[in-house]
């Protein structure tokens, strides 16, 4: 594996956050580079297309303006190195104030990078949801099937029905329909007055984040106005289909089902932060919001518990896009002022408003995340069914297992459950949800091993 | 107080496979594990049934090989113990007994493994050197730069995720209690036994037993502390790596003569790749090793045993690596296994220091019948009397 000089800072994830950072510490004479496994810039929230494709009207919706402004500034920074189309296979702390270094898998094969200071903002992921039929072809995460939408314009499916308790389906909804497509419905878990009345009870005060709301609103708007309905107060029991989705059971609140035929299904219950990274690097963590999903902790700059490693964006909690910006900046401002470019008053002065607005959208990603709450909405699962798709694991055997195991690495074991490539990102959270109850428990979770992606062996050896 | 024959402190394969053989002779068992059962050494290890000397014998000079060389006849005990354990456990361990190769790629290495096959001679096994083609034609994927290897056709390797949990299973079935998440946190010892506390959730409990074995792994040395006695064992971090599933088929165990190798296709269709590359042991804030965290992956390890995998079964280079992990067993100042009673403590038993998913039922099965009163002779060269010097001043 080839070495090239250390990074004064190396950011990992372009996305919103990453983005921030990066703006916030060029043009002051460091080496920057910025990592992304995506072969352009933007993130999830901005996935962009390939450079020799174009998407017509990509994402021309008000709310990602901002975003877009960020994203033309960050592609125009001439002192930002983008290293695109790569992976981080691990990091290995330095000692503090030393170099970390990270294995990254690049187009051109494996490489040892080392930076000075790291920031690991790699956001979010769906909340995969676990039910009958789940591992059909034609179901997606919403987010999988944004993915979808926004890089290519192409939706997977004729007919499509979104299901879950995130407003976020209503503008996914709606972009499937841009895009040329048919969503037969759009279900929320919970009853209409679970999903509005929060937000009604705060709009009064000049709510942060009511550019999402109305974008939200819009959207709705929109569906009503294509003939798309939708519907509340149905859970989903089950995906039916042979050998593809072919509908979606859904239980009504008197315990009768409702059959849709349908050819897709998007799941939007949530999203869950990035851990892999950090918790292979050992930082600390903390279990935040009602999904009480692992999230990297970090001080007023940004900086975790290992000296040198920055934090931001959905890494450390989700909060949506406008809050992943400010902690970036922050973290950008942190990662400053940590290597002397920056006086400490100067950098509390300029971190003052950013603190201020960030107090505002956590308050709203606070609400949000009480609105879109998935607990008590979870589909009932038979031993059946499914819970690590990469190994095949039923529920049935995770539960015998559970008699004996006190932790989920001894279930790991025991079973296989998150012993396949994805090293649990599709099974951790149902597997401590199972073992633990929807909330509070301090089991670690999967141990994270190298490498977090999985990478050809003749990458590694040269 | 509950007063229990036999108190065993180590949930991994040789802890729960004494408690099933003590079992089995009507024996009353506690066992005791500070974390999860199998979820030390014994679970993850990468499960290679080698009964072949090990190449690590042969690095440290002529005496030791010669020293170590006696275990050869405790490898022949383990064959036959393998090929009836799933009979005897009335499970499916994933067992293969389908051969191994050890390979050499100069005429240096083909020399080791000449003097190897000597010394194996000499306590009656029978490993058969072959040439290069025949090596490839037993395992079609082995590289051409392979010059000869000495075959075993018993070696091979079983599922380290089933063998313990079996056992215990199967000590639980006759009698044995086995208590997860509890640690042993002191030892009086009396004229016939010990009195032990223990702690867990439940909080401290003080038990009694008429004899107790360490089986600890690498906390073996610390443990040993409790009853004032020195165990020379010393904690080593390991290196393992495991590719996607792939449908080539490499039906025997490989290992290298000259290099730090071992792979296999295990049960579910993954190359698991290792041999002995160290890994980082943390260190505690005040000196020594920190046991209670995890040993990390030191990268030029990793990328050394990947490219001798690679070197000596090409097809690897194309697959894709899914997990490196980290494991941390134990050696002994000797590099044999410590099995046995430690004579300044009546009652008092060990069974720590590597090799012991190889050797572990048959050890254990041998050391059950010693604490049952019945020491057998195949397991003096273990004992833990061959280091009595360090105990002088103990006990």
């Amino acid at each position: 594996m080839a070495e090239c000089a250390p990074y004064d800072v190396l950011i990992v994830g372009g996305g919103p956050a990453g983005q921030a950072a990066a703006l916030r510490l060029h043009g002051a004479g460091l080496k920057i580079g910025v990592v992304d496994e995506q072969p352009r810039p933007g993130g999830q929230i901005l996935r962009q297309p390939p450079a020799t494709f174009v998407a017509a009207d990509w994402m021309e919706e008000r709310s990602y303006r901002p975003l877009k402004r960020q994203l033309g500034r960050f592609e125009a920074a001439p002192d930002v190195e983008w290293l695109g189309g790569s992976s981080v296979l691990g990091i290995e702390p330095g000692s503090a104030p030393g170099v970390h270094g990270l294995t990254v898998a690049t187009p051109e094969g494996a490489t040892g990078i080392r930076t000075r200071r790291l920031l690991v903002a790699t956001g979010c992921y769906d909340m995969p949801l676990p039910l009958a039929g789940w591992t059909l072809p034609g179901l997606f995460t919403t987010g999988g099937l944004q993915a979808f939408v926004k890089s290519q314009g192409f939706v997977p499916g004729q007919r499509i029905v979104l299901v879950g308790t995130h407003p976020l389906q209503l503008l996914v909804a709606r972009q499937v329909l841009q895009a040329g497509g048919r969503v037969e419905r759009v279900v929320f878990v919970q009853p209409r007055s679970a999903l509005l009345r929060p937000f009604l009870r705060r709009a009064g005060g000049g709510l942060v984040g009511g550019n999402a709301l109305l974008a939200a609103a819009r959207a709705w708007r929109d569906l009503g106005a294509a003939g798309t309905k939708v519907a509340f107060g149905l859970k989903p029991v089950r995906v039916a289909g042979e050998q593809h989705v072919s509908g979606l059971v859904l239980a009504r609140s008197d315990g009768t089902e409702e059959h849709l035929e349908c050819d897709a299904v998007g799941l939007c219950f949530g999203f869950l932060p990035q851990s892999d990274l950090p918790r292979m690097a050992g930082l600390a963590m903390e279990r935040q919001g009602r999904l009480r999903a692992f999230s990297a902790r970090h001080d007023e700059w940004m900086e975790s518990d290992v000296a040198g490693i920055f934090v931001a964006g959905e890494t450390t909690g989700v909060a949506g896009a406008d809050a992943a910006c400010v902690k970036g900046a922050l973290a950008g401002l942190g990662m400053l002022h940590s290597l002397g470019r920056i006086s400490e008053p100067s950098a509390r002065k300029e971190a003052a408003p950013l603190r201020r607005r960030l107090a505002r959208l956590l308050a709203f990603a606070d609400l949000l995340d009480r609105v879109a709450d998935p607990s008590g909405c979870y589909p009932e699962v038979d031993d059946q069914t499914i819970l690590c798709r990469c190994e095949d694991v039923t529920y049935g055997s995770v539960r015998a297992a559970l008699g004996t195991c006190g932790s989920a690495n001894a279930v790991k074991l025991l079973t296989r459950c998150g012993m396949g490539p994805c090293q649990g990102r599709n099974c951790e959270f149902s597997l401590l949800r199972l073992m633990h109850g929807p909330s509070r428990c301090e089991d670690a979770g999967f141990t994270v091993r190298f490498p977090v992606r999985p990478v050809p062996i003749g990458d590694l050896t040269g | 107080m509950d007063r229990f024959d036999a108190l065993i402190i180590g949930g991994g394969l040789l802890g729960c496979a004494t408690a099933f053989h003590l079992a089995s002779i009507g024996a009353s068992v506690l066992l005791v594990e500070q974390g999860e059962l199998n979820s030390g050494a014994s679970g993850q290890n990468a499960g290679s049934l080698h009964f072949q000397m090990e190449r690590r014998f042969l690095e440290n000079g002529d005496a030791l090989a010669d020293q170590a060389a006696a275990i050869v006849a405790l490898n022949r005990s383990a064959i036959e113990e393998w090929r009836t354990l799933e009979a005897l456990l009335g499970c499916d361990l994933h067992v293969s007994m389908r051969g191994g190769l050890m390979v050499a790629e100069t005429p240096e290495e083909l020399l080791l493994l000449e003097r190897k096959a000597a010394l194996e001679a000499r306590y009656g096994l029978d490993a058969r050197i072959v040439d290069g083609a025949e090596a490839r034609a037993l395992c079609p994927s082995l590289s051409t730069t392979v010059i000869a290897a000495s075959y075993l056709p018993e070696e091979g390797h079983a599922d380290p995720r089933a063998v313990t949990p079996a056992f215990a299973r199967a000590a639980a079935a006759r009698g044995a209690i086995l208590r997860p998440r509890t640690s042993l946190v002191g030892v009086e010892r009396e004229a016939k036994g010990f009195t032990v506390e223990l702690d867990s959730a439940e909080g401290r409990e003080k038990i009694r037993a008429g004899s107790l074995l360490l089986a600890a792994g690498a906390c073996t040395g610390n443990l040993a502390a409790l009853v004032n006695v020195h165990l020379p064992v010393y904690p080593v971090a390991l290196l393992m790596s495991a590719t996607e599933r792939t449908g080539r088929e490499i039906a025997q165990l490989i290992q290298h003569v000259g290099h730090r190798l071992s792979m296999k296709r295990a049960h579910a269709g993954n190359i698991l790749i290792g041999g002995g590359w160290p890994s980082r042991l943390a260190s505690a804030a005040g000196g020594g090793f920190d046991l209670s965290r995890r040993a990390t992956v030191i990268a030029d390890s990793l990328v050394q045993n990947l490219r001798l995998a690679v070197r000596t079964v090409p097809l690897v280079r194309e697959l894709n690596l899914i997990r490196s992990w980290t494991g941390v067993t134990a050696i002994t100042a000797d590099q044999l296994p410590l099995a046995g009673a430690v004579p300044q403590v009546p009652g008092l038993f060990v069974a720590a220091g590597g090799s012991a998913f190889t050797l572990g039922p048959t050890l254990a099965r041998l050391l059950a019948g010693a604490m049952g009163g019945r020491p057998d002779d195949r397991l003096a060269f273990l004992s833990p009397a061959r280091f009595n010097h360090l105990n002088s001043f103990m006990g």
